[in-house]
């Protein structure tokens, strides 16, 4: 008989504080210095500058705002392996902090179902849903998956509310930190 | 002393005027097929529309409850048609000038699926168990 699901309020409410306590310590860390701001401000001039040039602005010739095109890529993509790498370097107090609080949830929950799923999912999403739980109910959540949806849906949201997302055009250019210099920049 | 004392009672009903209005008018820009957008406040507005679409259907599944995957494929069809209505039929935006219908219709689309399933399945368990 199942006690009813009180539970996933707590890893609810645990999720949202971690949320915050990572977005204050990212803040404290790379939002609030003046290199970040630089370059997220560099970010957001190219990238807007470059989307008026590909939708046809300015009277330039073709051949000249194709460069002018190329070269703004180049500079859009190297300001994103920056901002990605200046991240990285201060993302692994964030990831600590993300660990301790999973190996709380962890040690509370373990083998316990959170939450009813409401749909069966498919055998490959079930080594995520059902994960360390007893039984063969594909219907019981686990808390790694309910605690994965809580983090995604606040954390990324509260980024937004706060103005910390990363601008469009990094994030476009997501994925560039260990990519090799474009030939093409100056 | 009296000129004063309505000169620094103007400012406060300009200022009052003035957050109604800006309220007025960025509601009415919401609404406005006439409205001028930069990328980032149309993808801004098009991802809260998302989050709230994602937020309001997960709660209405779950109170019903509608189960069964088939019901996070209607969620998916159900929202992209919703925001697309919105950008294309009520703001009447030029999709090209924003990056096309993809660029568009993919803004908070992951973060709405996560809040709708999450909101479903939290609903869900809390009502009917």
């Amino acid at each position: 008989m199942d006690p009813g699901y009180g539970d996933s309020l707590l890893i609810l409410a645990i999720a949202f504080a971690s949320a915050c306590i990572c977005e204050g310590i990212s803040w404290l860390l790379i939002y609030r210095s003046s290199s970040y701001k630089a370059l997220r401000y560099t970010i957001d001039r190219t990238s807007k500058k470059l989307e008026t040039m590909k939708s046809g602005g300015g009277g330039a010739k073709k051949s000249s705002r194709t460069k002018k095109m190329d070269r703004f890529e180049s500079s859009l993509k190297e300001s994103s392996r920056d901002l990605s790498f200046f991240k990285f370097k201060s993302g692994a107090v964030v990831a600590l902090v993300l660990l301790v609080v999973f190996g709380l949830l962890s040690s509370l929950f373990e083998g316990k179902p959170v939450a009813k799923l409401p749909f069966a999912p498919s055998p490959f999403i079930q080594k995520m849903t059902h994960r360390g739980l007893p039984g063969d109910d594909p219907t019981d959540c686990s808390m790694v998956f309910f605690y994965f949806l809580c983090s995604v849906s606040i954390r990324s949201n509260l980024q937004k509310l706060l103005g910390f997302a990363p601008p469009r055009g990094a994030a476009a250019n997501a994925g560039m930190m260990f990519a090799a210099p474009d030939p093409k920049a100056r | 002393m009296r000129e004063r004392s309505t000169a620094s009672s103007k400012p406060h009903d300009e200022q009052h005027s003035l957050l109604q209005h800006d309220g007025e008018s960025a509601v009415s820009k919401l609404l406005s097929p006439d409205a001028e957008w930069d990328r980032d406040q149309l993808g801004d507005v098009l991802h809260w529309l998302r989050q709230a679409l994602g937020l309001l259907c997960g709660i209405v599944w779950g109170l019903i409850p509608l189960v069964g995957s088939v019901w996070l494929l209607v969620f998916m069809l159900v929202s992209t048609l919703l925001v697309y209505t919105y950008y294309a039929f009520l703001l009447k935006v030029d999709q090209d000038e924003f990056g096309g219908h993809g660029a568009l219709l993919q803004e908070g689309m992951f973060a709405s699926v996560t809040l709708f399933l999450l909101a479903w399945i939290l609903v869900y368990s809390l009502v009917h168990f």
